[in-house]
C-alpha cells in the first residue's frame, strides 16, 4: 500500500537480485493459483448453494459439493489437454 | 503512510534494506489484491441472494442473509482453495513418476 517509499534498485547487490527475483517468481506463482481458486469459487458457488441462506457455515452437502466441483473440474481440464494433445498428433 | 505497519519511512540504503523493502510491499500488494477480488466476489453473489427485489433500504433479513452469506462464502473459499491444493499435490507427484 505504501508505495511511496522510494527505493534505489541499483543499491541491490547480485545476490539480492537473484533472490529477490526468485521471490517474484514463487510470489507470482501463488498469485495466479490465488486467481484460479476465485474463479473456481465463482462457478462451483453458482452450482453449489442453490438455496437460501440461512447459516454462516457450510453444511455437509454444501462441503462435498465443493469438493466435487473442484475436482470435476480439473477432471475435466485435464480431459481437454489430452484431447487436444490427442489433436496435434 | 505505514498503513499496515510496514516501519520505517526512510528511504533504504543497503541492499538488504531495499530487497526487504520490496518484498514487503509485494507482499502487501498481493495480499490486497487478494482481498478486493474476494470482497468484490461476496458482494456480487451476495447481493444476488440476499436482496433479490432491492426496497429503500435493507431490510433485517437482508442484513442477516449478508453476514451468514459472506461468512458462507469464505468458508466456501478455502474448502474450494483446500480441494484445489491438495489435487495439485497429487497430480505433481504423478508428474514425476
Amino acid at each position: 500500500m505504501d508505495a511511496q517509499t522510494q527505493v534505489d534498485v541499483s543499491k541491490l547487490n547480485e545476490a539480492d537480485k537473484k533472490e529477490l527475483s526468485q521471490i517474484l517468481a514463487n510470489e507470482t506463482q501463488k498469485a495466479t493459483i490465488q486467481q484460479t481458486v476465485h474463479s473456481l469459487s465463482d462457478v462451483c458457488w453458482k452450482k453449489c448453494i442453490t438455496g437460501k441462506i440461512t447459516s454462516g457455515r457450510l453444511d455437509q452437502a454444501e462441503e462435498t459439493c465443493a469438493q466435487n466441483c473442484v475436482e470435476r473440474w480439473m477432471d475435466a481440464n485435464l480431459a481437454v489437454l489430452k484431447h487436444l494433445e490427442s489433436l496435434r498428433g | 503512510m505505514s498503513l499496515f505497519g510496514s516501519g520505517s519511512s526512510s528511504s533504504p540504503d543497503s541492499s538488504k534494506e531495499v530487497k526487504d523493502t520490496i518484498v514487503k510491499q509485494l507482499q502487501s500488494e498481493t495480499a490486497m489484491n487478494n482481498a478486493r477480488i474476494l470482497i468484490s466476489k461476496v458482494n456480487e453473489h451476495c447481493f444476488a441472494k440476499c436482496i433479490p427485489t432491492p426496497g429503500s433500504s435493507l431490510s433485517t433479513n437482508e442484513q442477516t442473509c449478508l453476514t451468514n452469506c459472506m461468512e458462507k462464502y469464505i468458508a466456501f473459499w478455502n474448502e474450494v482453495s483446500r480441494t484445489h491444493h491438495h489435487r495439485m499435490g497429487l497430480e505433481s507427484k504423478k508428474m514425476l513418476l
